[in-house]
């Protein structure tokens, strides 16, 4: 059983008087990948921005290596390695590809850095090919690409990826979703996808359903049957 | 008169450009400098021009960091920070005029004289001043492209939340922008001051107009402050030389009014990049 990196207890996010996410208890261990699931509205981008601090939690705790980082500012959660990349302006849009990879690394070793740029590189050789590009004229999926490229030279221990799949073409999410699964097994790190595609069952190892700003299942996946995720966005029967 | 006016002009297009917040005293606080040198003078003209922008600088520091920054972070909105920022710039009016006081000032700098080309003769001054707005931008350009900290400042004026969530300190980007903004808008007021004088309420005229020819030029957008400056410029000098001093303001806001109904973003648009 490894660690438990990251642990929220009882965590709600209101956005004036409603409540966003209400009393959300949920973890992620060593090198896991966990799936959140749910539809629009369900919570799981509030979720993600009160763990990396980017708006605040009403009530809750959340650790994180250990500490209590709850009131903490983003860059010192940052700082400890977690690094949450946004669905929506998640790069730099008028600087060259290789310059968004660069200015990344600002918090990685010196000595690092290179192989960091160079792993996002290889991972997404497209990346490499337009590195001279600027970010914003690239296509949706390679801008996409670039974001999960940020992700990396951040060289965060957890990252937290908002909806990466959102807008993909059907056969660019299998490949979008093996990349990621490889970034786990390479570099041992720990990733926290939010998900409206089913297709994240292939590759997380455990599944945390929300709707509503509520807690629906938390399984592995082993443990979960398809009918259940599909039930969380289509509304079950009974 | 481009050339001088270039100064306060990239000084708000800087602060503009990477916080996003419009300060409307980084005039007044730049006059305040130039009094600053003025005072100092006659110690030694290196060191006056060095105290005042170094005071401007701090300046410009502290009201970022202890004013700005946490409004902007409470999500305070354009009008809050118009009310704000002319606030603050009465704050160092009413020091300068408890200060110093002396209704206005000139600063006696060495001359350096006329050059004349093509049979005009132009102020040494200006075009000092428009060089070093000149080699000011590309200094910037260079850092942005070769160092960490320019890079960081490219990155915070384009997506400010991305900065902050890949570890950028944007708090300190913001106060070292407003410190630079000021700084400039402080060499600005001793280039005025050494050709014109510097009155208590010059800041309001240097800051006002360094707004607005910012926001001609697009702004935010440094180079087209740059060329909206001496574009400026020159309307001022040939309306005041073909009809006279008093018509000067009157051309010049008519274009202006003219320039942001044809181009509501300016000459070169206002990407908020730098």
């Amino acid at each position: 059983m490894s660690e438990q990196v990251l642990k929220v207890t009882d965590l709600t996010t209101c956005y004036g008087s409603i409540s966003a996410i209400k009393s959300i208890s949920f973890y992620a261990l060593d090198r896991e990948i966990v799936g959140i699931v749910g539809p629009n509205g369900a919570g799981k981008t509030t979720l993600l921005e009160s763990i990396a601090g980017s708006v605040q939690p009403l009530e809750g705790i959340i650790e994180f290596l250990g500490h209590r980082i709850e009131h903490w500012s983003v860059l010192k959660r940052r700082q400890l390695g977690l690094m949450l990349i946004p669905q929506e302006a998640n790069i730099f849009p008028m600087m060259s590809v290789k310059k968004n990879l660069e200015v990344s690394v600002i918090l990685s070793d010196r000595d690092k850095r290179e192989e960091l740029i160079s792993y996002a590189y290889e991972l997404f050789p497209i990346l490499y090919e337009r590195r001279k590009q600027i970010a914003s004229t690239l296509s949706g999926g390679q801008q996409r690409m670039l974001a999960v490229g940020i992700g990396i030279a951040s060289n965060a221990r957890v990252m937290l990826i908002d909806e990466p799949s959102i807008g993909l073409a059907p056969k660019l999410v299998t490949k979008f979703f093996e990349t990621l699964k490889k970034i786990r097994d390479d570099t041992k790190k720990t990733i926290v996808l939010s998900e409206q595609n089913i297709k994240v069952l292939n590759i997380a190892d455990r599944l945390f359903g929300l709707e509503a700003g509520e807690i629906r299942f938390d399984e592995r996946k082993e443990n979960l049957s398809r009918d259940a995720v599909k039930d969380l966005y289509l509304g079950s029967i009974s | 008169m481009g050339g001088i006016l270039s100064l306060p002009v990239l000084g708000v297009a800087v602060i503009y450009g990477i916080t996003g917040i419009p300060n409307f005293a980084i005039g007044v606080i730049g006059v305040f400098g130039g009094f600053v040198t003025w005072y100092f003078l006659s110690y030694s003209m290196g060191l006056a021009i060095a105290i005042g922008v170094g005071v401007c600088f701090i300046i410009g520091w502290i009201v970022q960091r202890v004013l700005l920054t946490p409004i902007s972070e409470m999500g305070g909105d354009a009008t809050l920070f118009f009310i704000i920022t002319i606030a603050v710039g009465f704050v160092f009016e009413g020091m300068l005029r408890a200060i110093f006081p002396r209704p206005n000032i000139s600063l006696e700098l060495p001359r350096i004289g006329t050059i004349s080309f093509a049979g005009y003769s132009v102020e040494g001054f200006k075009i000092i001043a428009l060089l070093f707005a000149i080699g000011t931008l590309i200094i910037i350009r260079l850092m942005e492209e070769h160092t960490e900290v320019g890079k960081s400042w490219q990155a915070t004026s384009q997506n400010l939340k991305l900065a902050k969530l890949i570890g950028i300190k944007t708090t300190q980007v913001f106060s070292i922008a407003s410190g630079i903004g000021c700084a400039l808008a402080c060499i600005g007021a001793i280039f005025w001051g050494s050709l014109y004088n510097l009155q208590l309420s010059s800041g309001w005229d240097l800051g006002f107009l360094g707004f607005i020819v910012a926001v001609v030029g697009g702004i935010g957008n440094i180079w087209g402050g740059l060329i909206s400056a001496l574009i400026m410029g020159m309307v001022m000098s040939f309306s005041g030389y073909l009809l006279g001093g008093e018509w000067q303001s009157v051309i010049l806001y008519c274009i202006v009014i003219l320039v942001l109904i044809i181009a509501p973003k300016g000459i070169l648009g206002s990407e908020r990049s730098l």
